[in-house]
Formats: C-alpha cells, sequence, structure tokens
C-alpha cells in the first residue's frame, strides 16, 4: 500500500516547496497556480496585475520574499515626518528590507512606476535605499509602504544623519577635485609633449615661451586645488613632526611646481606635468578607498534594519500599534508568528520555536517558552508570545552590536602602508640632501637650482605607481577566482598574518544538518526513514529538510501525511496512512508513553526519534558536517606557521570534538559577540584575521586585522568584512593568503627598482651632474618597467600550498 | 603658424571644459553615488510595454 512519494507542490511566487496542507491554488488566464500563503498569492496578483510577469523569467532572480497578506500598518502621522514637500511632488527615503538581488529591485522599480502618482522610484544598488517622489494629493507615503509590504518587502523611513552627510560631503569633494585634475592634466600633457618634442627636435623660442606659460597655467589650479588636501596633510605632518605620504607627495609637487615656476621666468626646462601626474593618481588612489568605507557604514544600516520599526504595545487593555523606539523595560508586547523581535524582553506568556540565527548563528530553531530571556532581531516561528520588554531598542542587543561594530571600525588603527614607512625613513634623508647640495654650491641661485633639482628627482613617481598597479592587477585577479578585497591594505595584512580565527557553524561547518547515522531499532532502515520522511515532509524546520535531503538521496518514496500537529521544539504527531506516527526529541516521545533504549550518551548530534502506532522504530543521528575542504585548510595554515583559533558561541563539547577533528590548536566556546571581539582585540600580536559569517560574528570582523567572510553570510558580516571569499569554498581562503603574499613579493620588487633609480640619479643631481630632463625620462622608464613587473600578477600559479 | 597653434590649444580648451562642466554637472546630480547599479539596469530590456500590449 506504499504510495508513491508526490512531489511537493512548488509555490508560484516564492517558488519554495511547501506541505500540501498550506495549499493556496488559484487559476488565472486558465492556469492553475499554487501558492504557499495567502501573502504569496497576493504578491503574485500585484505583480501580475501590473504586467510584470517576466519577473519570473528573469536569470538572475533568487526566491521571492513572502508576501504579507495584511500589508502591515504604517502609522501615516510617523511616516508624513519623513516627507520632504517641494510644490506639487513630494519625496520620500525609505531603506528597503528582504532586497536579494537584482531582480528585487528591478521589480520594485517598476511596481511603484505603475502605481497612479508615483513620479519616480529608485533604488541604490549598494546601499538598498529607495528615493519615491510622488504627489502628496494622490497617494500617501503610508500606502507607498503598505503596497511594498504586499510585495514582500518592508522598508521603514531614512533620513540620513550628520555622519552620513559629512562623509557624502567629503566624497563628492574628493570627485570635484580629481575630475577637476584630470581635465587640466589631459590640457597639460599636450602641452608638455610638444615642449619635449622641441627639446629634442629644436623650438621656436617664441612658441616654447606661450607653451610653458599656458602649462602653468593650467598646473596651478591642480596643485593648489586639487592637490590641497596633500598639502594641508603635509603640513599637519610637519606640525606633528611624523613624516608621512602626504608630505612626500606635497614635497615631490610642490618642489617640481616651484622649479618650473622658477625655470620658467630663466628659459629653463619646466616639470610642471610631474607636478600634477603625481596629485592626479594618487586622488584617484584616494576615491577607490572612500567607495570601499562607505559600503561599510551602509552594512551597520542595514543591520539595525533586522529590527521591526512597530511594535504592538499592550496599553490599558488594548493592542496599540507604537514606534519600537517608544518601547520602555516592563511594557508587554505581543509578537505573532513570523515576526522578528523589537527589542530584548523577557516572555511571559505563550510558547514558540525562535530562530535566534541573528544572535548566535546556529540554525537550528530553539524552543522558547514563559520566563525565557528572548533577544531582539529574533524570529518568532510559531505561537503569539506576550513579551515583558528588558531594554529600550536603543539598549538592545542589534543596537549594541551596532554600536560594537562602530567602535570597532573607528578604533582599527589605519594600516600603515608600506609606502608611508618608506617615507619615514626617505624624507628626512631628502631633506638633509636638499640642504647639503644648497650649502655645498655655496648657496645663492646656483645652490637653490641644485638643491631643487634634487627634490625633483627625489619625487616617489614610480614609487607612487610600485603600490597601486600591483595592488590594482592583484585585486582584478582575486576577483576572477571568487576573491574580494576591500582595499590594498588588506592585501599587505593578509600575507602576513600570525593568527586566524574562525566561527563554527556556516564557517567551517556547512550550517545545514545532515543524517551521520541510522539506528533502527527492530526493523529494517528502510522502514525507518520510510516512517521518518512521511512524518516530516513539508516541515520547515531544519532538521526535517535534512532528513528528506538524506531520504531523496536514498530513494526512499514517502507520503504526505494527512495531518500534522507540531509541538514547538519537541516534535510532531502525524496521522498518515501507514497509522500514527510520532516524531521528535527522546524527551518527547518518552512524555508520549514509549520507552527507549538508553542514551548512548554522545551529545554531538541531535537525534530524532520516531515511532509508530506506539511501536518504536529507532532514530537518526544529524549533525551540521565540517565543510570538506576544511581540513586541508587548517594543515596548510599550520605548515606556514600560522596560529589557528576556534571562537563559537556553542557549547564546549561541540567545539571540543571540531577542534580535534581538524587539527585547530585551540578553542574557546560559549562567547557572546563582545567576547569573540575582546579576544581579537586582545591577542598580542595584532596580525589577526577573523572568518566568519553571522551577527554575532560582526563586532570580531572588525576588531580583528582582518575580517573575512563566506557567501551567504548575514549582510553585516559581509558589509564588515575586509576579503570576501563569494564562493563558499574554503580553500579560497588559501589562495587568497597566496595571492597577498606574491603580490608583497611583486611590490617589494617594484620599491627596490623604484628606489635605486631613486638613489642612482640622487648623487648625480647633488652633484650638478644631472640636467633635470634626463632625470625625467629616466622616471618614466623606471615606471613602464614597475607597471610591467605588476602584470605578471595575473599568471602566477596560487594553488600551491 | 603660431595663430593656428594658438586655435588649435583655444578649441581644445573648450572641449575639455565642456567636458569638465559635464562631469561638475553628473556629480551634482547624483550620478556617481549608485555605480554598482549601472551594471544590472544596463541589462533590463524595455520591452516591458511590449508585452503588454496584446
Amino acid at each position: 500500500m506504499l504510495a508513491e512519494s508526490l512531489p511537493l507542490p512548488v509555490c508560484s511566487h516564492c517558488g519554495i516547496e511547501f506541505p500540501t496542507s498550506d495549499l493556496v491554488s488559484a487559476k488565472m488566464d486558465g492556469r492553475e497556480l499554487s501558492f504557499c500563503c495567502h501573502g504569496c498569492h497576493g504578491a503574485y496578483l500585484i505583480i501580475h496585475g501590473a504586467g510584470l510577469d517576466s519577473y519570473y523569467r528573469r536569470p538572475d532572480r533568487q526566491a521571492a520574499t513572502v508576501g504579507d497578506p495584511t500589508g502591515s500598518h504604517f502609522d501615516p502621522e510617523y511616516l508624513n515626518q519623513f516627507v520632504v514637500r517641494a510644490g506639487d511632488s513630494s519625496h520620500i527615503n525609505l531603506i528597503v528590507d528582504g532586497i536579494r538581488c537584482a531582480s528585487c529591485i528591478w521589480l520594485i522599480e517598476k511596481a511603484l512606476q505603475q502605481r497612479p502618482g508615483i513620479q519616480s522610484a529608485r533604488v541604490n544598488f549598494g546601499t538598498h535605499r529607495l528615493l519615491i517622489e510622488f504627489s502628496d494629493s494622490s497617494i500617501s507615503a503610508a500606502e507607498i509602504c503598505e503596497y511594498l509590504a504586499r510585495l514582500g518587502y518592508h522598508c521603514r523611513p531614512y533620513s540620513p544623519d550628520e555622519l552620513q552627510k559629512s562623509a557624502d560631503r567629503e566624497r563628492r569633494d574628493l570627485m570635484f577635485r580629481f575630475g577637476t585634475a584630470v581635465f587640466l592634466s589631459m590640457q597639460l600633457m599636450g602641452f608638455s609633449i610638444a615642449l619635449y618634442a622641441g627639446y629634442f627636435q629644436g623650438i621656436n623660442p617664441q612658441t616654447r615661451q606661450l607653451l610653458q606659460v599656458l602649462a602653468a597655467l593650467v598646473t596651478t589650479p591642480v596643485i593648489l586645488y586639487s592637490g590641497f588636501p596633500f598639502i594641508r596633510g603635509a603640513w599637519f605632518s610637519l606640525r606633528n613632526r611624523q613624516p608621512n605620504m602626504d608630505l612626500l607627495i606635497a614635497l615631490g609637487s610642490v618642489s617640481a611646481y616651484s622649479y618650473s615656476l622658477y625655470a620658467l621666468f630663466n628659459d629653463l626646462e619646466v616639470y610642471f606635468d610631474t607636478a600634477a601626474m603625481i596629485i592626479t593618481l594618487i586622488l584617484a588612489g584616494r576615491l577607490f578607498e572612500s567607495g570601499a568605507r562607505r559600503k561599510a557604514s551602509a552594512g551597520i544600516d542595514r543591520l539595525l534594519k533586522l529590527v521591526p520599526s512597530r511594535a504592538s504595545r499592550l496599553t490599558g487593555g488594548e493592542w496599540i500599534s507604537v514606534d519600537s523606539q517608544q518601547l520602555q523595560p516592563g511594557d508587554i508586547i505581543q509578537i505573532h508568528a513570523g515576526e522578528s523581535l523589537p527589542t530584548d524582553g523577557i516572555i511571559r506568556s505563550g510558547e514558540a520555536e525562535i530562530d535566534e540565527a541573528a544572535a548566535t548563528g546556529e540554525s537550528i530553531p530553539v524552543l522558547r517558552r514563559a520566563g525565557d530571556n528572548i533577544i531582539s532581531g529574533t524570529l518568532n516561528l510559531s505561537g503569539r508570545l506576550e513579551i515583558e520588554v528588558t531594554a529600550a531598542a536603543a539598549d538592545s542587543f542589534i543596537a549594541r552590536v551596532a554600536g560594537l561594530v562602530e567602535q570597532a571600525q573607528a578604533r582599527k588603527a589605519p594600516l600603515q602602508r608600506l609606502a608611508d614607512r618608506v617615507a619615514t625613513l626617505f624624507i628626512p634623508l631628502v631633506l638633509l640632501l636638499a640642504i647639503a647640495t644648497f650649502f655645498y654650491w655655496g648657496g645663492g641661485k646656483t645652490g637653490l637650482l641644485h638643491a631643487i633639482t634634487v627634490l625633483v628627482v627625489a619625487c616617489p613617481c614610480a614609487l607612487g605607481l610600485a603600490t597601486p598597479t600591483a595592488v590594482m592587477v592583484a585585486t582584478g585577479r582575486a576577483a576572477e577566482l571568487g576573491i574580494l578585497y576591500r582595499g590594498g591594505d588588506i592585501l599587505e595584512a593578509a600575507a602576513d598574518l600570525k593568527t586566524i580565527a574562525f566561527d563554527k557553524t556556516g564557517t567551517l561547518t556547512t550550517g545545514r544538518p545532515e543524517v551521520i547515522s541510522c539506528h533502527p531499532a527492530d526493523c529494517s532502515e528502510i522502514k525507518l526513514l520510510e516512517a521518518l520522511a512521511t512524518a516530516e515532509a513539508g516541515s520547515h524546520h531544519p532538521l526535517a529538510k535534512g532528513i528528506l535531503s538524506y531520504a531523496r538521496q536514498r530513494s526512499i518514496a514517502y507520503q504526505q501525511p494527512r495531518q500534522v500537529k507540531t509541538i514547538p521544539g519537541r516534535g510532531l504527531l502525524a496521522e498518515t496512512e501507514q497509522g500514527n506516527l510520532i516524531a521528535g526529541s527522546r524527551l518527547f516521545l518518552e512524555s508520549q508513553g514509549l520507552t527507549l533504549p538508553e542514551p548512548s550518551g554522545d551529545h554531538s548530534a541531535s537525534e530524532v526519534h520516531i515511532a509508530q502506532d506506539e511501536r518504536y522504530l529507532g532514530y537518526l543521528r544529524l549533525a551540521d558536517q565540517t565543510r570538506p575542504e576544511a581540513k586541508e585548510l587548517i594543515e596548510a595554515l599550520h605548515k606556514r606557521r600560522i596560529r589557528t583559533l576556534l571562537l563559537t558561541g556553542d557549547l564546549e563539547s561541540v567545539a571540543k570534538a571540531l577542534t580535534e577533528k581538524l587539527g585547530i590548536e585551540s578553542y574557546t566556546a560559549g562567547l557572546s559577540p563582545k567576547e569573540k571581539a575582546d579576544i581579537l582585540e586582545n591577542l598580542t600580536d595584532h596580525r589577526s584575521m577573523m572568518v566568519g559569517d553571522g551577527i554575532n560574528d560582526a563586532p570580531a570582523l572588525a576588531a580583528a586585522g582582518i575580517g573575512c567572510s563566506l557567501a551567504g553570510s548575514m549582510d553585516i558580516a559581509v558589509e564588515n568584512a575586509d576579503l570576501l571569499l563569494t564562493r563558499a569554498n574554503l580553500s579560497n581562503l588559501l589562495q587568497a593568503l597566496n595571492l597577498s603574499k606574491r603580490s608583497m613579493r611583486i611590490i617589494r620588487q617594484n620599491l627596490c627598482w623604484a628606489f635605486s633609480y631613486n638613489l642612482l640619479a640622487l648623487p648625480l643631481a647633488a652633484s650638478g651632474q644631472l640636467a633635470p630632463v634626463y632625470g625625467a625620462a629616466a622616471m618614466a622608464f623606471s615606471s613602464v618597467c614597475v607597471v610591467a613587473n605588476s602584470l605578471r600578477l595575473k599568471r602566477v600559479k596560487l594553488n600551491d600550498a | 603658424m603660431l595663430k593656428s597653434i594658438l586655435l588649435l590649444i583655444f578649441l581644445s580648451f573648450c572641449i575639455g571644459t565642456g567636458v569638465w562642466l559635464f562631469f561638475i554637472y553628473a556629480v551634482k546630480k547624483g550620478e556617481f553615488d549608485d555605480i554598482e547599479g549601472a551594471k544590472y539596469r544596463m541589462l533590463d530590456d524595455d520591452d516591458d510595454d511590449n508585452e503588454k500590449a496584446p
């Protein structure tokens, strides 16, 4: 009487499999459609009604978010504070939750634009901010938010704070300076090429004079406007007596510039191009950096967004929706299934399974009941809860984590660049030499001329290129392999690591429980699996998914249960054609009056037991499997004398077992996010890396020398990662370390080369033997060599251990 | 000779200034605020209107 395995229906909107009992079917254009809930049905109707069906055919679409049938309720008064009115049209900034792929953005924009009253809607891909222009008379902000919620995207109003505004201004300012420098440098190049050609082939003195004057005119704003940040930095560094890269740049460009001005009036060769090029190239580098920093701050925004902005509070015997910022300790709020917690609290009544992945990184939901503490940002999966608030939203767990991350980001001293270190040694040397030259030539005009030549020749052109070109080629190569470095300093730091700390769940393990062994009592393994798969068919519990995927692997046929009753955190009772099934934990089955064999005492895996019509069938053991490449990676790291650590919020016994299995040197278990960060902060050697994927790892990622995240991590972990592996494969980490090592070798070669050139040219210049134009030619040649050397990174082998 | 050089220099300066002003305008308009998006939007064909038409 075994039925064939019935394929589970797949939701036409969100694309997930769901139990038949939840089916919502609808007929549309003669096609039968099935949905897993009314929310998805509603979202489909909106999309279909707007003529946007092509959303479902987009190749880059990932599973859609589940629509909210009620559309949630937004407080119009609260929203109206954020609406900016200007004449007929108003606009509002929203932060949108639930965006996973480019298709989501496409859908949001198209769907909104088709609503009457909305003039434009545009989502920023980097920050998930949505700017809507609408006419206030025909649609309200609250209606827009409800419409989005029905589509499955929750949003909250957003107004940029002062810090963000100033960061945006700074970036814009940098862009103006850079754009101006590029424009003027291009003009300058034309004049310079003509002047160089004139030097070698002869030129009409009048034309030469004209070109020189024009060159001076276009260079002046580059030095004084575009180069102003460097001149200011150089001034500060002089005042603090700490030579830095700014000083070297300012010195090189200003001395080249002033020498050229001097030359202009004394009928000598000018080098305005040298001065302008230094500034233009280095501004380009700064611009890239600021982009990376902007991403990091957007991450904190999105973390705070995990917390719902509204909460339902008990006020005078009634449930009233309030802004979650207004919640105070002692308030009673209610949380329905599917909602996440606005702040920390204690459960007063009700019990439910809570997905605490946000807080602990654990993928398996835990049962929480009256009296238990419950953390903000976690998700209520089943049942209604009444919760007594214990912390105002501003002091909640999520807010504290965001605070920690912000602190760590600010505290993390910018890694001293190799060139910066070089500058500290090099600058005093050059200055001394220039002064010595001046006095050696008896001061006066000749002395000044030779002294300035020394400064021009010392100008760090090749030196300036040595690092950025290598970094550019290396990061390009890395991107092909699925490795993203957040900046050149990360590439540098990754080459010289002493300690790597790993998170457990989702990093060293896959984060999905898998069946590791079958223990049938007095029946066949097949029979046991059949019964369990039938009972668990259609459950979304991670353990059930593990069991079902194992059953499919073994091609076990299973049916849909007729009726299922789930007891959160314990198990389920299923009525099937094979009889009544009871599946769940040992305690659950015992509480149902069954006698089970003695427990094995091994707690490293979860057990799922099953009984059919009062007859005990046996159990399966499931565990979160380690990634297959993890052991190899740890061995390779040890071979390089890198210390390995395991930092986890999980139990001591689990951490110990994993540590032994993979050969990790030491472990610390039961850690809170702050403790994780503290451990990394307190390492004696700061050349450290943290590899993690959860919100609870975010502070540690920011505190470590390098934070590394894998694909599929939580947003905040990704944003705080300096190094991101876009393929969830740990062996990429080894490639990243190899590439860093190679890049650093190339950079050292480049610097070596640039220096030998400087060392050779400096004495010649000091002794007055070098005509500056030959110096400039040698400089160009040396730059070409540096670029060519950097290009070698495109082809180095990276797979050797 | 010098005259034509001057003319050409002036011409290139004008073109350059035009590009520069365009850049300044683009920054002010916020074209560089979302540099990620362009690569995705490019792939969106505007054939939705055709689909709606019978």
